[in-house]
């Protein structure tokens, strides 16, 4: 038998699960209100799988959590290069855990002390390299793309924030900066944004008919 | 010991922490070395180990396992559901059993499509197709219709453009996309706006690093002071 040309029963019964609970969702986005004015089934069905979704997402995290701790012990037990590294890592991430399992009222300390000095700090990292990527950029791609990106990023830099002696440009500050940035960039946005959209769009078509099944339906 | 000395100790502990996280971070500014790397290795087990236990906290501890043994019968019977679907994505942890764990993840996959496409239609097609037109509606303008409708026609000739670039039909080459010739010169104009686009955001990007910097070396200044 090939098993190209019949699917096994748990590739239908996933392909199915997929489609009718993305099309009772679905469905629920439509079918807001009953006849009476009050919530319809549909909406009252969506609202009970997302639910369920939540909670999945919430076993997908602990998964997740786990198999980074798996890689990094794997790496510790098999003495890889960089396992000193990976024993910081799950120390860190079990003592977190256990904190804030025992102590979740103190979990913004942990927050605070080590997640947005470290966030901040790359964050501040971003100015350096940020200039030199545009540095790299204009030496190795040297084309009008990336002279109107760079031109308009300084533009931008000089028009928005005042300059020392010098205060905000006249005519570059208050007509040229509002042009660029809410006309000409607000229209390439809307434009991004509306490709995006169809893009997620015929994605999630696809998936809806069955066309794509990225859960392992054999396709 | 004194509450105000206790107080004062925690703040020097966490301010301690918190200076030498950011000046390990920093120095990556000299290159890569081991310093940053013990930095970003620790970061990423805290958030970890955050995550996984705001996880519990917010999501499995109210929604499941509180209700399990709280709700009424016929809510604790609907949360079997879930709960058996939870079990079942456990076997995507070994690669013999991670076949078992395709019903979930389907469930989670079409459950996602839905919610991506109402989202992708009322959130962005509807309101900013709407936006668009709002471009040329003159009785909002005052005195300055004429410019209202200049601004109105860039803008939509920058919309279709930039969205001509995305044009599905156009055919996957080594040397890139090949698209029909008036596609072409359409999405060219468009990757125009895209590149001014791109280079505002850039730049508001830059600001916000820049700020960023200035914060942290303001902090590093003010903790050394303070000791």
């Amino acid at each position: 038998m090939n098993p190209r040309r019949f699917p096994s029963l748990n590739a239908v019964i996933s392909t199915a699960i997929a489609i009718a609970s993305g099309l009772i969702v679905l469905a629920g986005y439509f079918f807001v209100q009953a006849a009476n004015g009050q919530a319809s089934l549909w909406t009252d069905l969506r609202l009970t799988l997302l639910d369920w979704a939540i909670i999945l997402a919430g076993f997908a995290i602990f998964i997740g959590v786990f198999n980074l701790l798996q890689v990094h012990f794997k790496k510790i037990q098999n003495k890889q290069k960089g396992s000193f590294y990976s024993l910081l890592l799950i120390l860190s991430l079990l003592v977190t855990f256990v904190f804030g399992l025992v102590r979740p009222a103190q979990m913004g300390f942990v927050f605070t002390t080590v997640q947005l000095p470290v966030e901040a700090s790359l964050m501040a990292i971003l100015a350096v390299t940020l200039t030199y990527a545009s540095i790299r950029l204009l030496r190795r791609r040297l084309n009008l793309l990336s002279v109107i990106f760079l031109v308009t990023a300084v533009l931008m830099l000089f028009a928005t924030a005042p300059l020392p002696f010098l205060g905000l440009i006249p005519g570059l500050s208050d007509v040229l900066r509002p042009f660029i940035a809410q006309v000409m960039a607000a229209a390439g946005a809307r434009g991004i944004l509306l490709g995006v959209a169809l893009g997620t769009l015929t994605t999630g078509i696809r998936i809806l008919f069955g066309a794509d099944r990225p859960y392992g339906g054999n396709k | 010991m004194p509450a105000v000395f206790s107080a004062n100790l925690v703040d020097l502990v966490t301010g301690g922490i918190s200076f030498l996280l950011t000046l390990m971070v920093l120095s990556y500014l000299i290159g890569d070395n081991p310093v940053f790397r013990i930095a970003i290795y620790i970061f990423i087990g805290v958030s970890a180990g955050y995550v996984a236990a705001v996880a519990w906290h917010q999501v499995l501890y109210p929604r499941l396992i509180l209700p399990l043994f709280s709700a009424s019968r016929g809510e604790r019977l609907l949360l079997i559901i879930p709960l058996v679907l939870g079990l079942l994505l456990l076997f995507k942890l070994s690669s013999r059993t991670a076949s078992l764990g395709s019903l979930p993840m389907a469930f989670l996959v079409g459950v996602g499509a839905a919610v991506a496409i109402g989202g992708a239609v009322m959130g962005t097609l509807l309101p900013q197709t709407q936006a668009s037109m709002n471009a040329f509606n003159l009785s909002t303008a005052g005195q300055y219709q004429l410019e209202h409708l200049g601004e109105g026609i860039v803008m939509l000739i920058g919309t279709v453009t930039a969205l001509a670039y995305f044009h599905f039909g156009a055919k996957a080459t080594a040397s890139g996309p090949r698209r029909g010739k008036l596609v072409g010169i359409i999405s060219w104009v468009g990757q125009i706006f895209i590149a001014i686009t791109f280079g505002v955001l850039f730049a508001g990007v830059f600001m916000a690093a820049l700020t960023a910097l200035i914060e942290r070396l303001n902090f590093i200044i003010t903790f050394l002071s303070s000791l």
